[in-house]
């Protein structure tokens, strides 16, 4: 009679692992997507051309020699939101070894201004017309989605071009694999 | 085993088994392919032209425009926008439902579409000429909780054929 304890005690471990897992798996964020093909030269990525909070002209190519992590968002965009804290951790972590985060959007500047000041954002937020997303699809966002997280190595190269939220600690990996560091 | 499972004393046993069953079964169900959407597909827009008939109603002459949404994808409200022409055919802004108003942490009140939604457009049916007529859309929606497509244009036609008359019926109900 008493053989059914150990049955039961197995039972209810894995009917509590197995909910938990299913509970995680809910909300857990989809893994982000590897994009299409990249159209466009380094050259030409370093030469796009955007505009800061202040109205400042600015380019990608000022971070040559660096690992940029390129990430087009848009306030309107809760994904793109949600995956902004862990970009700023990772900015200030990597900050000194060589690793430069740049935000590109096509949007409202008051509204970036505000997201910005309210999440303490520490890269750049560029903004600019309909040249942001065209470079995105040039750069495999063949949907035109957001957000669109492309890594470049310190030459301009397009090392990944990813859709989708990029968790924190996925993209810290990538990061010390192509740092080496 | 099968005496074990015979104990009366098992019921216990066999509900946290069968909860252990249904939590492997959760885990083992396909979620569904990864991949997003094309625009086209999670959002599918037909056109449909109204001209006082049963369905539309006396009085009301347009374009109906008829959205399919996919499970999980949802259109902006506010972001909807379309364009016809000639554009002095278009008597009027386009009439969308309320939809479901979401409470944003940042952006505030905003209003979203799921699984379909028809927008009324007050196209002059009775001055059109026969032809085919493009309208042009601009939308904006979302995949929830994974990515957001940014503004994407979309086409519908409607057609009207050459003795189209406006079939007004007063007294059908609206």
């Amino acid at each position: 009679m008493k053989g059914w304890l150990p049955l039961a005690g197995i039972s209810l471990l894995a009917a509590l692992a197995g909910v938990s897992l299913w509970l995680a798996g809910r909300h857990a964020a989809p893994p982000p997507m590897e994009s299409g093909p990249v159209d466009v030269t380094p050259a030409a990525i370093h030469a796009a051309r955007f505009t800061d909070g202040e109205g400042a002209s600015q380019s990608l190519g000022q971070f040559s020699g660096k690992v940029v992590v390129v990430n087009f968002w848009a306030t309107w965009c809760t994904p793109c939101r949600e995956e902004m804290p862990g970009f700023v951790k990772l900015q200030a972590r990597w900050k000194d070894r060589g690793v430069q985060f740049v935000g590109l959007a096509q949007d409202d500047p008051a509204k970036v201004a505000a997201f910005a000041r309210e999440l303490g954002v520490n890269y750049p937020l560029w903004l600019g017309g309909a040249e942001v997303m065209d470079l995105s699809r040039r750069l495999g966002n063949r949907l035109g989605v957001l957000p669109h997280t492309v890594l470049l190595d310190s030459q301009g190269r397009v090392v990944e071009s990813r859709i989708g939220i990029y968790a924190e600690s996925v993209l810290d990996s990538r990061l010390a694999a192509i740092t080496g560091k | 085993m099968q005496a074990c499972l015979r104990a009366p004393a098992m019921k216990s046993a066999r509900l946290l088994l069968a909860a252990a069953c249904l939590a492997g079964a959760a885990i083992a169900a396909p979620a569904g392919s990864d991949d997003p959407l094309e625009p086209d597909q999670a959002f599918r827009p037909s056109a449909r032209l109204v001209a006082g008939d049963a369905m539309a109603g006396p009085g009301r002459h347009g374009i109906d425009i008829e959205y399919r949404i996919a499970p999980g994808y949802y259109l902006y409200r506010s972001r909807l926008k379309f364009e016809l022409s000639p554009p002095t055919l278009l008597v009027g802004a386009p009439e969308l439902p309320a939809g479901i108003e979401v409470d944003d942490p940042f952006l505030g009140k905003s209003a979203i579409f799921r699984e379909s939604v028809t927008i009324h457009l007050p196209f002059a049916v009775s001055v059109a000429r026969p032809g085919r007529y493009k309208v042009r859309i601009t939308a904006q929606g979302c995949a929830e909780d994974r990515l957001c497509y940014s503004p994407f244009p979309q086409e519908v036609v409607v057609n009207i054929p050459p003795g189209y008359r406006v079939t007004d019926s007063p007294g059908l109900p609206r």
